[in-house]
């Protein structure tokens, strides 16, 4: 089993997992959206997991970093600190903060970790822009609201993973890129009714099941 | 692989080699006129068609004999249509006509090829050392130029493959068939040549990697996915010259122990696709590609891919993911996609100029390669310069030449007696250089150095009209729409940076907007998944560096210095020098923004104007009274009448 | 999204549903059916996106993402007369957004879109490679150089003068014909 060092404690991990990983599993927190262990790829797109590795000049995704013996690891300097603080505020100026409202305050990651870095959830300085559409009702059982999204894509992965394939998809590009489940209102070979994968796993309460009284 | 002498692939490919110059001496010895037609885009843009067109009818219609050889682009894009007339019997040596339109071209046949007057005031030049016409040689672009990638294009008609055997094609892959791959691969290393997509990175060391890796099968990629706003050179080189491309892939391929090959195109190249896929089919024709290539043990396919066009598509990765079929997002290196690239499989992913490089340097060995160019970037570099230069087009260039030489003396430098201000080199991930940069030698770690990047060959020259905000906007308004919109850095941050930038230039900055700019391009570029991401803020921070003033001119006194930026500026008539009853501002104005003045003189209605500047064009220069001001407020109150005819109607 | 079809493009779907039945079921096959799907129709109606994913056997959403994701797809009807303004950067340099911005104003439609008769539509293209004649606008396959904002009345001018006279034309001939 690999031993290294982090913020200069001596922890050890299992063989051939990733640093991120290895940390999260030693109690040893580090900001992230969209990894999940299971995957064989880690997306590596919300940009929040990084670190300073002893060797490497910039800090790096500890979910792009396989541990190995004697790393010399710091989760906790002014470089990391600056991009996850950047990335948070980014992320921020395009949610719709109105946690009084959102079936994810107080279990939400955004809120965790604008906590853990001792952000503002309403930072200055940078405008805020929001997606017209506040909530995608394409789905015949699940409503998406793009505004609170942080397109982690874990929804897309753990639905290909249940089911072979998956019902959301990322549509669009660039800025406008949103989850979507297009053309998926009438179909009726969804298992969606029985399985609720993707809204148990969404970290900030972007898809929510549809009930009686919002959509009559 | 057997390396060593085989001489079944000699005796096969010199059989070809024996057709392909049998036609060309057909060609060469015939006393019949040859009339060759640059016809690549920018050709057929600049109306190559109606120039060949006017050609057949004229020929037809007089019954002269000539033959039309359609040919590629040369590069000389600001001479487009460009025709080249060799009339032997004339007397003369070949001649280069410029901007044959097809009028010029009814004129060139009936007064040249009819009464052997080559009508001397619309010659460019000759293309050969002579004693009646001065010749090409002697203009800057012509002799300080040095063609390695491009040596043929513009001189054989690239839908014949005979064409290009005739001057040397294929006979490098014939050569090279009796080597072993690792004494190609050597070859190349020791040429030093390196990528031409615009990293850099040692194409030998590349080629060895994919040689070592362990695999069944493995791929080669041609990347043709160009898609720099204003770099058009892998286009033309695949529309003039597609032999050499493939020739270089097919090398590559045997080198690396690859039997399967994509060609990346954009499919909004439709020539380049075309020419592309039947240059495939000639060659498997001819049995230098297919299976067992002249001979050889040897297979090789190749497929053409079409781009959709999104520019992270040239990012390998990416590139990858599309041909797959898959949204063209970048994944994380490692794993490379040498290691594991399409399908899961080892792929090499080269540079269209990279590949069609190879075959030149292993017919003339690696120390010739190296006697070009600079120590550590040797060889030739392809540029198409465009912007406020005379002489825009493609130009290929040995490393080390000063950005000096390559605007004034091969480009012929700003038009209009205009200063210079800045150059913007490598594209929308490039850099701004302002004038002291000038004598930079341009390879890739000297421009690396200055902030900018060889990238992937555009190269943009402003003159002293051009607003840097502006330009550092137009670019990031690229960018931003063009983010795959995978990583958080640049799906947003390039989103902010765009957003700050049009503030700038409406005249709507606010305190610490230069700041934040900085700081957010600085992260976007540390925090961002790849490529385009990482270089996307360049244009900003190059610019903020070298035109600071100017940025501060446009959030501090929301004041245009280059009167470029339109909300910051504004047109007015000086009545001192305005003509009474003159009209011409007012015929052309767009927007009917021009009023007369109860003295017969002009004004402009300023909530009307779009600022366009065709007043600016229209006035007549004994006048010269329209005026061009920033900020907006300089411009003096002028009393509008109103229109009676209008109000009595 | 859902505009109507014309019998034409309902013909050519028929058309494409048989040419897909001889194409391969792999998932590489996606991108090259799409510019097929586009090449005859010159823009990709939703009919057809669910076509593509029968036929590939994966869920519409995906190919839908795929589409939208790249700039050649379109989901309208262009216009009959396409008109294309480069804003590569050569044009850009020589103010060709200002070319654009005219071609907005006067057929009252923004860059992206058709104008309601289906006569016009306005894109922006990215370099078309002719920066030497910037700024340059292309309507249907013809490249106009050198564009300056006060030419751009007269072009739309001439192409709805030549409508009416083929018009006029058809007219007579068809009044001749009786």
């Amino acid at each position: 089993m690999p031993k290294l060092r982090v913020d200069g404690k001596e922890i050890e991990t299992k063989q051939g997992t990733t640093l991120l990983q290895g940390c999260l599993d030693n109690d040893i927190y580090i900001p992230n959206l969209c990894f999940l262990e299971s995957m064989e790829d880690p997306s590596a797109s919300c940009r929040m997991c990084f670190v300073e590795i002893e060797g490497e000049k910039q800090p790096i995704t500890s979910c792009t970093v396989n541990v190995k013996d004697d790393m010399v690891v710091k989760t906790d300097t002014p470089a990391v600190r600056q991009l996850q603080r950047t990335a948070l505020r980014l992320l921020l100026s395009v949610h719709h903060v109105d946690c009084k409202h959102c079936p994810a305050n107080k279990k939400c990651e955004l809120q965790r970790i604008a906590k853990f870095l001792k952000v503002g959830l309403k930072p200055k300085g940078l405008e805020r822009y929001l997606q017209e559409t506040e909530i995608d009702r394409n789905h015949p059982f699940i409503n998406h609201y793009p505004n609170r999204c942080v397109l982690c894509g874990k929804c897309v992965h753990i639905c290909r993973r249940q089911h072979g394939q998956s019902v959301w998809t990322f549509a669009q590009r660039g800025f406008d890129t949103v989850i979507s489940a297009y053309g998926e209102a009438g179909a009726s070979s969804l298992t969606c009714g029985k399985c609720d994968a993707c809204v148990k796993i969404c970290p900030v309460g972007a898809l929510t099941f549809k009930d009686v009284q919002e959509d009559g | 692989m057997n390396p060593g002498k085989n001489e079944k692939i000699d005796q096969k490919f010199s059989a070809i080699l024996e057709a392909a110059e049998r036609r060309r001496k057909a060609f060469t010895e015939t006393p019949v006129p040859k009339i060759h037609i640059g016809m690549a885009t920018c050709g057929i843009a600049s109306g190559a068609l109606e120039t060949k067109k006017a050609f057949e009818e004229i020929l037809a219609e007089r019954n002269v004999e000539a033959i039309i050889h359609p040919v590629g682009c040369i590069g000389h894009c600001y001479a487009e249509p460009v025709v080249i007339i060799d009339h032997p019997d004339s007397g003369f040596p070949p001649i280069f006509y410029p901007e044959v339109t097809a009028g010029k071209a009814q004129m060139l046949v009936k007064l040249f090829l009819g009464e052997g007057d080559p009508r001397f005031e619309h010659i460019l030049g000759a293309t050969m050392e002579n004693d009646l016409i001065p010749s090409l040689m002697e203009f800057p672009r012509f002799n300080q130029e040095k063609r390695v990638v491009m040596e043929k294009c513009g001189h054989i008609n690239p839908e014949d493959i005979y064409d290009y055997i005739a001057e040397g094609g294929y006979s490098t892959l014939a050569k090279v068939l009796q080597l072993s791959p690792d004494e190609i691969i050597n070859e190349v290393e020791h040429s030093g040549l390196r990528g031409r997509g615009g990293a850099g990175f040692p194409t030998g060391r590349k080629w060895k990697l994919a040689r070592n890796t362990v695999a069944q099968e493995k791929i080669v990629i041609c990347n043709a996915d160009e898609g720099d706003p204003g770099a058009y050179m892998d286009r033309t080189i695949l529309e003039s010259n597609p032999h050499q491309v493939i020739e270089g892939m097919a090398i590559c391929a045997y080198a690396v122990g690859a039997h399967k090959a994509v060609v990346y195109v954009r499919s909004e190249y439709p020539l380049a696709v075309n020419i592309v896929t039947k240059a495939i089919g000639q060659a498997e024709e001819l049995g230098l590609l297919g299976k067992g290539i002249l001979g050889s043990g040897f297979d090789l396919e190749i497929d053409v891919f079409q781009g959709s066009g999104a520019f992270v598509c040239g990012e390998e990765t990416a590139l990858i993911r599309s041909i797959e079929g898959y949204r063209g997002m970048p994944r994380h290196r490692p794993p490379y996609p040498v290691q594991k690239g399409l399908w899961n499989t080892p792929t090499i992913i080269n540079n269209v100029k990279t590949l069609a490089s190879v075959p030149p340097i292993l017919d003339n060995g690696a120390a010739w390669y190296r006697d070009i160019g600079t120590e550590n970037s040797p060889g030739t570099a392809i540029f198409s310069i465009v912007g406020n230069v005379v002489h825009a087009g493609l130009v290929e260039i040995p490393m080390g030449v000063s950005l000096r030489s390559l605007i004034f003396d091969i480009c012929g430098g700003i038009p209009n007696k205009k200063k210079f201000k800045a150059v913007q080199i490598g594209g929308p991930s490039g850099g701004c250089l302002n004038e002291d940069f000038l004598d930079t030698p341009i390879d890739f770690d000297s421009l690396t150095e200055a902030g900018a990047m060889m990238g992937s060959g555009g190269m943009v020259v402003m003159d002293e009209d051009t607003c840097m905000v502006e330009v550092a906007r137009y670019f990031l308004d690229f960018t931003q729409k063009e983010s795959c919109g995978k990583c958080t850095f640049c799906r947003i941050g390039t989103y902010h940076l765009l957003k700050i930038l049009q503030r700038l230039t409406k005249g709507e900055g606010l305190d610490g907007d230069l700041e934040l700019l900085e700081t957010l391009s600085r992260d976007i570029k540390a925090g961002s998944l790849c490529g385009l991401g990482k270089t996307a803020p360049n244009p900003v921070l190059t610019s903020l560096k070298y035109f600071r003033e100017e940025y501060e001119a446009h959030v501090k006194e929301k004041r245009c210095p280059a009167l470029m930026c339109r909300a910051l500026t504004a047109f007015y008539f000086d009545l001192d020098l305005c003509a009474r009853g003159c009209d011409a501002c007012a015929t052309c104005c767009p927007v009917d923004a021009v009023f007369t003045t109860s003295n017969r003189k002009k004004g402009v209605d300023q909530e009307l104007c779009v600022k366009c500047g065709e007043c600016l064009v229209a006035c007549p220069p004994e006048y010269d009274a329209v005026r061009k001001v920033s900020p907006p407020n300089l411009v003096p109150f002028i009393e509008k009448i109103p229109d009676k005819k209008e109000e009595g109607r | 999204m859902l505009l109507d079809l014309t019998a034409e493009d309902k013909h050519a779907l028929e058309n494409i549903a048989s040419k897909l039945t001889t194409l391969k079921k792999q998932r590489r096959n996606l991108i090259p059916i799409l510019q097929m799907i586009q090449k005859e129709l010159d823009y990709l109606p939703r009919e057809s996106l669910k076509m593509v994913a029968e036929h590939l056997e994966i869920p519409e959403s995906e190919v839908y993402g795929v589409a939208t994701f790249y700039n050649q797809f379109r989901f309208h009807p262009p216009g009959k007369h396409r008109i294309k303004v480069c804003l590569g950067t050569a044009c850009h340099v020589r103010a060709g957004d200002i070319i654009l911005e005219n071609f907005e104003r006067k057929l009252e439609i923004s860059e992206g879109e058709t104008t309601p008769d289906r006569e016009f539509s306005i894109e922006r293209a990215a370099c078309v490679g002719c920066c030497a004649l910037a700024p340059v606008a292309i309507i249907g396959e013809t490249v106009h150089a050198h564009m300056a904002p006060s030419k751009v009345e007269g072009l739309i001018l001439r192409i709805a003068i030549e409508k009416e006279m083929a018009e006029r034309e058809k007219q007579k001939n068809e009044s001749g014909q009786e």
